[in-house]
């Protein structure tokens, strides 16, 4: 009997549940606009200001993963969300999904702020989908005073002045990607004997390693470990708050990029709110508030003189690659290469 | 067997959660492993479910052959070094008072409160360039530039000795302990030295506990990867770290599961071996 009442007032607190529901979403006539992004990508204050000059409500729902994002998106078939961000990577599975909707440059009066140097990539090589919003690059950073060579591109590291002195990030990709920039091949050679041949040149910089690593690789050149280092982008600028007084290299030979982009899903609901907030993130002053937020490298050039200069990417860089999934056979020769690196480091 | 069971059909079902546990955790996942490790590599993560020998046969090209020369290289300088400050400390600690004995023992447990991860974090800050240990030598004039000790050999193998030193440690505590002094005494009577009664009584009796400090450290040492990391600045590469990034980075599954059948012969193998050379049948207190 008690087992029948409880289960009757769950029934109950169930419907209740569901017409409460159903009585939300009919009142939310009022504008509004669904984001779909990564947790603490926009500054509150950038909301906010949206919110209070266009009268229409933000619901910023989080994912944690990119794919996450993208099975969501796919469940939806491109509907509930009006603006989405997603990794380089993964906005090729998006756009090949059919899952993005044809943006309407028209609606966009500030998209001529967009840093060329992030478009035509190979997600969107007409670049019409995305719009870039932040970028990850891989960089050296040295210290001057204790290097006594000029460090320009990736080959100066084979230097032998450098000996037992370079601190790197442990992605085997970005690190081949910029032994094979040197070799003046793509970051995302699929030729085997090609990435052979890079492994064999990237053996040859072991006697200047000092130390491989992936979290906090800039310690190391802050506490005198070493006095080169190949670092993420959140660690350059962990590193140059710390000392300023750091050599920041964009290598000659080209960079490896990853960058985040917004797209509006094909079935969007709110498309007009859609464009209406993607032109204002594209507006200088407010990009620089996200990027200085996020510590990304600035993707509006209208922004660079607004942005924390240590984000803008000087005019002198013209390449950038993003590195990308290659076939089980070179991903193989990746990570052997990888072994026979790491064991004559030491 | 059978008679038994039927008498105390109660004493099967007590063991029974044991069998189950074991069978579920222990055996499942190894014959899983093995079987992985006759299986083929797909795109990405994926694994194909078809017997291939690749997995093995990659094992012996060069750079992971040496992996494995260099795992077994550090284990054995590793158990050496613990062996040779283990075994003493833990003699003359069984040698102490009671209240003495307690107190050392809290100070070797005291450690163990914090995780071993951030224990060795606390090593780079006594081996980095502008450390404790350079800061302590240039003070005292002994070296003019600080020393490269950190992210080094000698830097990992000071990590393993550190970490798995209170295991030796506390295995010959337990067997010197339990040992029987008048045994010693009587070889003394007999006329043997001090040096001959250590070496043909004490040393004997205590066999099996520093068999099991050496078995408690040897095996970890294998596959202590982090420590490499940590310490060696992820130069050293160690049989644990190819399967590690065979794992992550790789995805390689069935590579690492080869790896991992290879080592666990191989670590067998030794203790085999060892237990051959020491004619020692039991460990002490394990097993």
């Amino acid at each position: 009997m008690k087992k029948k009442i409880i289960a009757g007032i769950l029934c109950a607190a169930l419907g209740a549940t569901m017409l409460a529901g159903c009585g939300e979403s009919k009142e939310e006539n009022n504008k509004e606009l669904v984001l779909y992004t990564w947790e603490g990508l926009f500054p509150q204050e950038v909301l906010d200001s949206f919110e209070e000059e266009t009268g229409i409500r933000i619901i910023n729902s989080n994912f944690d993963s990119n794919e996450t994002m993208f099975e969501k998106v796919q469940q939806a078939d491109g509907g509930d969300y009006d603006v989405v961000i997603g990794d380089d990577y993964i906005i090729e599975q998006v756009v090949n999904a059919d899952l993005a909707q044809e943006l309407d440059k028209g609606k966009l009066d500030n998209y001529k702020n967009i840093n060329p140097l992030y478009q035509s990539q190979f997600y969107d090589p007409e670049n019409k989908y995305t719009i870039p919003h932040g970028a990850g690059i891989p960089l050296i950073v040295y210290d001057p005073e204790q290097v006594d060579i000029d460090i320009k591109g990736y080959a100066d590291l084979w230097d032998e002045s450098l000996e037992d002195q370079i601190a790197t990030i442990a992605s085997y990709r970005a690190v081949e990607g910029m032994v094979l920039l040197t070799m003046g091949k793509s970051m995302n050679e699929e030729d085997p004997e090609v990435i052979k041949e890079a492994g064999e040149k990237l053996k040859e910089l072991a006697p200047n390693i000092r130390m491989i690593q992936d979290t906090n690789t800039q310690n190391a050149l802050l506490n005198g470990e070493a006095s080169v280092a190949i670092l993420y982008t959140s660690q350059v600028i962990a590193a140059l708050q710390e000392n300023p007084d750091l050599e920041v290299v964009y290598p000659e030979e080209g960079l490896g990029f990853g960058i985040m982009n917004f797209f509006i899903p094909k079935n969007a609901p709110d498309t007009e709110e859609a464009y209406q907030f993607l032109n204002y993130i594209l507006e200088p002053e407010v990009a620089a508030e996200c990027f200085d937020f996020v510590g990304y490298y600035c993707t509006n050039k209208a922004a660079d003189d607004l942005v924390n200069p240590d984000l803008v990417v000087p005019d002198s860089v013209t390449k950038g690659e993003i590195i990308q999934n290659v076939s089980t056979e070179a991903e193989e020769v990746y990570n052997q290469n990888w072994t026979e690196f790491k064991a004559a480091c030491d | 067997m059978e008679k038994k069971r039927k008498k105390k059909p109660g004493l099967f079902l007590t063991v029974l959660p044991l069998y189950v546990f074991t069978i579920c955790f222990v055996v499942g996942p190894l014959l899983y492993m093995i079987a992985l490790s006759f299986a083929t590599n797909g795109n990405g993560s994926d694994t194909i479910w078809r017997f291939t020998l690749d997995n093995y046969k990659k094992i012996g090209e060069p750079v992971y052959l040496e992996s494995f020369v260099q795992s077994f290289q550090l284990a054995i300088t590793s158990t050496v070094l613990i062996m040779l400050m283990g075994y003493p400390f833990g003699y003359f600690m069984a040698k102490l008072s009671e209240k003495g004995k307690k107190r050392m023992m809290l100070l070797i447990m005291i450690p163990f409160w914090t995780s071993s991860l951030i224990r060795m974090y606390g090593w780079i800050i006594i081996l980095q360039a502008k450390g404790v240990l350079n800061g302590i030598l240039m003070k005292l004039g002994l070296i003019q530039e600080p020393l490269k000790i950190l992210y080094s050999y000698p830097a990992v193998v000071v990590g393993m000795v550190y970490a798995l030193l209170p295991f030796m440690i506390l295995s010959v505590y337990s067997s010197v302990e339990k040992m029987d002094w008048s045994l010693v005494e009587a070889a003394r009577d007999l006329g043997a030295g001090r040096a001959r009664a250590f070496f043909d009584v004490t040393l004997k009796l205590t066999l099996p506990g520093l068999l099991t400090g050496v078995i408690l450290t040897f095996i970890p040492s294998m596959g202590l990867f982090f420590i490499a990391d940590i310490l060696g600045g992820n130069k050293i590469v160690l049989v644990g770290n190819v399967i590690q990034d065979q794992v992550t980075r790789g995805s390689n599954w069935p590579f690492a599961a080869a790896l991992a059948v290879v080592l666990m012969i191989l670590t067998s193998l030794m203790i085999w071996l060892y237990r051959k050379i020491t004619h020692v049948k039991d460990l002490e207190g394990f097993f």
